[in-house]
């Protein structure tokens, strides 16, 4: 008998294409449904943000981090302010340090929520991602209050806010954050424990803790994997250490640990994490305190360099910026989370289905704006 | 391990080819080694049981002054022990190149990418080297500091900075 | 209906001159035209209350700006669709694109002259009604392969591919199920087994609860078969959580990726005439088709009475989101209470079995489709294959002989 002739099909998925999270595109190697070869080809969105810092003062390149991620732009910017204040070792104001906080974790909050809803729209739950939106929606309020703005904020500067967070502000807070618990029981019940959705995402692209340090895996992925660092607890900067919460990590409680469920269910865990935080920073926030005192009137780091490294809601966000004593930084490196995270892809996806290709892709969280930055 | 510590280790170790360590005008301490010890260097300090760098946080790319030979920095962690190093060598402007630690920190691979897309520098034993987020038939290297953009691309006229 | 029509228009003096065979082609055209404009209202309908019904679960409004409640937002889309450019890619076959879209739509119209939507609402009584639904509802799978194939893209050549093995392999247990239900009634002819169907009876035979004699309270291997059809019907349809023929999230639209405008919404009206055929069916062979609930016109009447009033003074004190919902209804209630109890012949038109029973169980289904598609998630595609091949077909094959077992077991054939 002959053997059937049968060869491979390169799949080009993207860059438009719907789940690729943005202008991404995935050159899949398939042998019929079986994906045996993932290349991301990235770049489709890069905007030059390390060429625009180099030609900017410092306090300008702070709207460009927010453009960067722009899902997270809060995280972005308290990291690049925290970076350049440690170059110039400015001591802030605890009333910042608390407000910047809850922000940060807020902005974490929103960001898992959509990353969870739109995990759940790439393996066909439509309905969850528009209930995400809806509470995201709310924490967009609470932004649009204090900074005016609704994505990105240009709110977190170089050695204080913006501006002090209006009246109100604080109360409403409280009640998004009472509401909010119940509302993640609500995502449980209608995507978490769905059997579709468990036979869809566990055992899928299991990232073992070895190949995700290797990779640079950082955030939610990596402690999915079962490994334990989260730097807000292994190198604590900005106030966390007076926080006590917990970090959730990876247990594989519906298959492998370090698939894609577990990825999944790590980013619901940190929301309740998140907003634990927020509480705790509400009730000790300060009330007296001048939220811009510590803004330095010219912003001109001593000579040197820094590598200042925050955990944004995808993981390891780092600044590398170095400084001649001018005004203008010399160079200004982000290293972002989604950048490694995207290229564990090809490791993890091999052997699996298209559709489980998106389902890691969307497990991954990446957001193509500062990947391609 | 303090970084002090790490450096004598590895000078001990790779004698010449770690060339100081620098403490003053920045925040993470710094070991100056040669580009083609850059690989050794890694796999030691990974494999070293008192050392154990598995993860490697980032890779930069930096051109100091426009004249000067161009900079690589790679910022290492160890999850296991919990300390911190920052290694930096330097190549060349035009046809020095650094070996590639793409097949120790996988992290490297796009890294090392991005370094020589926007700067040139070539990474020797690197698997795939080429460009990842300019588009494949850019001329030049946009990060360095005497970059003059082309005039055209594909027949798109470049703006220029300033 | 045809054969009455034909009948009727021979009756005028003026006309009898045409003929039997004119007048005959002619009923056959109105017929025709009838249906294709039902299924054409139906999917704009339907595509309506879809968005409706995702809008409610999802926290949202729905279309809200073209009329009132946006009730002619389908109509306004409609008609944009029809201005389309229409654009057939340089590479494709040229012909099979062409082809694809009004085979499939073709194919899943033309079913529709079997279904008995009323004792005699019905285009042609066929005395292998069933057999004629199943089988021509299956060349849609022909038209889905030719249009993926005909696009020369790889996405609708997934799709296509997905969508072939997928209804293949559904075909089987829903056909088996089906079979069940003949196995039952002894016809495959659709009015018979409506007919089967009249009369109060117990629950799966002994059980002393009086129900209608509707076959998904037959026996307790009914009530599972249904329940199979749907889900297999589901599958056939390419509705969520089966729809990985076009999955959106995966493979960007499927067979219909390099379709636009007119030909795209054929493949819209199709699948919403597909939906609906379903819902039909499992009206007709589980739910007693146009058989009403209350075995006897009195209760009817009452009953619809008190429904609608109950209805009314519910949406009444309802507020929701979307304003003031409360007026409409409760009027329409009044009005139809009102006429019921005025005119006892418009009530029994109204709650006789009919019309307005067939729609009203096929809507519950579809409600139900829609329900399942904005909840679930998609399967993926070797999981479907498993649920087909390793879960529903030994179910039903299971059923079947249950079937049989049960028919002896209560005395309704002997050996």
């Amino acid at each position: 008998m002959g053997r059937l002739h049968a060869e491979e099909m390169i799949l080009n998925m993207g860059p438009q294409h719907p789940s690729t999270h943005g202008v991404l595109r995935l050159k899949l190697t398939t042998d019929g449904e079986i994906v045996s070869k993932i290349e991301p080809v990235i770049g489709y969105l890069h905007r030059s943000f390390e060429k625009h810092a180099e030609n900017l003062e410092y306090q300008m390149v702070t709207p460009f981090t927010g453009r960067c991620d722009y899902l997270a732009a809060m995280g972005s910017e308290h990291g690049y302010a925290m970076a350049v204040e440690k170059m110039m070792g400015i001591e802030l104001p605890e009333r910042v340090e608390y407000l910047r906080v809850v922000f940060a974790e807020l902005q974490r909050i929103a960001s898992h929520l959509v990353a969870v809803g739109t995990f759940g729209l790439d393996v066909g739950a439509i309905t969850p991602f528009i209930y995400c939106f809806r509470e995201r929606e709310l924490i967009l309020d609470l932004f649009e209050m204090a900074s005016g703005a609704r994505l990105l904020y240009n709110y977190i500067w170089i050695g204080g806010l913006a501006h002090d967070v209006p009246p109100g502000f604080v109360e409403k807070t409280y009640e998004f954050l009472d509401a909010f618990d119940k509302r993640v029981a609500e995502y449980n019940q209608i995507l978490t424990g769905n059997k579709i959705f468990i036979e869809r995402a566990a055992d899928i692209g299991v990232m073992t803790p070895e190949v995700a340090i290797n990779y640079g895996v950082t955030g939610p992925s990596l402690r999915a994997s079962g490994v334990n660092i989260d730097i807000r607890k292994t190198q604590p900067y900005s106030i966390y250490d007076r926080f006590d919460f917990e970090i959730p990590l990876g247990e594989g409680l519906q298959g492998t640990v370090g698939d894609s469920w577990d990825r999944y269910y790590v980013r619901v865990l940190e929301m309740l994490e998140s907003a634990k935080i927020i509480r705790q920073a509400l009730d000790q926030l300060p009330v007296e305190g001048d939220v811009k005192s510590a803004i330095p009137k010219r912003i001109r780091p001593p000579k040197g360099e820094v590598y200042f490294r925050s955990e944004n809601p995808r993981g390891e966000l780092g600044y590398y910026i170095v400084s001649n004593g001018k005004n203008v930084p010399l160079r200004v490196k982000m290293r972002s989370p989604a950048f490694s995270n995207l290229s564990v892809i090809n490791e993890i996806g091999q052997g699996f289905m298209i559709s489980d290709v998106i389902a890691i892709l969307g497990s991954l969280d990446i957001v193509l704006g500062e990947i391609d930055r | 391990m303090t970084e002090q510590e790490i450096y004598a280790s590895l000078s001990s170790k790779f004698g010449d080819q770690v060339v100081e360590f620098i403490e003053e005008e920045t925040l993470n301490p710094t070991v100056v080694v040669e580009a083609s010890a850059i690989a050794d260097i890694c796999n030691y300090i990974k494999d070293t049981e008192t050392l154990q760098f598995d993860s490697l946080m980032n890779l930069a790319g930096h051109d100091p002054d426009g004249e000067s030979d161009l900079n690589v920095i790679y910022h290492l962690h160890s999850t296991e022990l919990d300390h911190y190093i920052t290694l930096k060598t330097f190549t060349p402007r035009d046809d020095g190149s650094v070996a590639s630690v793409a097949n120790i920190y996988r992290t490297a691979d796009w890294h090392e990418r991005e370094a020589y897309d926007l700067f040139g520098i070539k990474f020797s034993g690197h698997p795939d080297l080429k460009r990842i987020l300019m588009e494949d038939d850019w001329e030049g290297f946009p990060l360095k500091k005497d970059y003059v953009p082309a005039e055209f691309y594909r027949g798109m006229r470049i703006e220029k900075v300033k | 209906m045809i054969q009455s029509l034909a009948n009727w228009i021979l009756s005028f003096d003026i006309l009898s001159g045409l003929g039997y065979s004119i007048s005959w082609g002619l009923s056959l055209f109105v017929v025709s035209a009838l249906i294709f404009v039902f299924v054409a209202v139906n999917a704009i309908v339907l595509v309506y209350i879809e968005r409706k019904v995702s809008a409610f679960m999802q926290v949202r409004l729905g279309p809200m700006r073209v009329g009132k409640f946006g009730m002619l937002q389908t109509v306004a889309d409609a008609l944009k669709l029809l201005q389309k450019e229409d654009i057939i890619p340089r590479m494709a076959d040229k012909v099979l694109f062409i082809i694809g879209p009004w085979t499939i739509l073709i194919a899943s119209v033309v079913t529709f002259a079997a279904i008995p939507f009323s004792e005699t609402l019905l285009a042609a009584n066929m005395n292998i009604g069933l057999f004629y639904v199943v089988s021509i509802s299956s060349i849609v799978v022909l038209g889905i392969v030719m249009a993926g194939w005909a696009s020369n893209n790889k996405w609708s050549l997934y799709g296509a591919m997905r969508s072939a093995a997928q209804i293949i392999s559904y075909e089987i247990p829903v056909g088996i199920t089906l079979i069940s239900v003949v196995a039952v009634v002894g016809s495959l002819n659709l009015q018979t087994i409506v007919q089967a169907q009249a009369g109060v009876g117990n629950l799966f035979h002994w059980i002393p609860i009086p129900l209608p004699n509707w076959f998904i309270f037959h026996s307790p291997f009914l009530f599972l078969a249904a329940f199979i059809y749907l889900i297999g019907a589901t599958a056939e349809i390419n509705r969520t959580p089966f729809d990985i023929p076009e999955s959106e999230s995966e493979l960007v639209a499927g067979f219909m990726t390099e379709y636009s405008g007119l030909r795209w919404a054929l493949f819209f009206l199709s699948e919403y005439a597909n939906a609906t055929l379903v819902a039909f069916l499992v009206a007709i062979v589980f739910l007693g088709g146009w058989q009403s609930p209350f075995a006897d016109y009195q209760g009817a009447q009452v009953a619809l009475a008190i429904m609608t009033l109950t209805a009314g003074m519910w949406t009444a004190f309802v507020k929701t989101k979307v304003g003031r919902l409360s007026i409409y209804p409760l009027g329409l209630s009044l009005a139809l209470t009102l006429s019921a109890w005025l005119f006892p012949g418009f009530a029994i038109w109204l709650a006789s079995p009919g019309l307005f029973w067939m729609i009203m169980k096929a809507a519950t289904i579809i409600f139900l489709l829609m329900w399942f598609r904005w909840t679930f998630p998609r399967l993926r595609v070797d999981q479907l294959m498993y649920v087909s091949w390793k879960v529903i077909l030994p179910i039903s094959i299971m059923n079947l002989m249950g079937v049989a077992v049960w028919m002896w077991l209560t005395g309704e054939i002997q050996f």
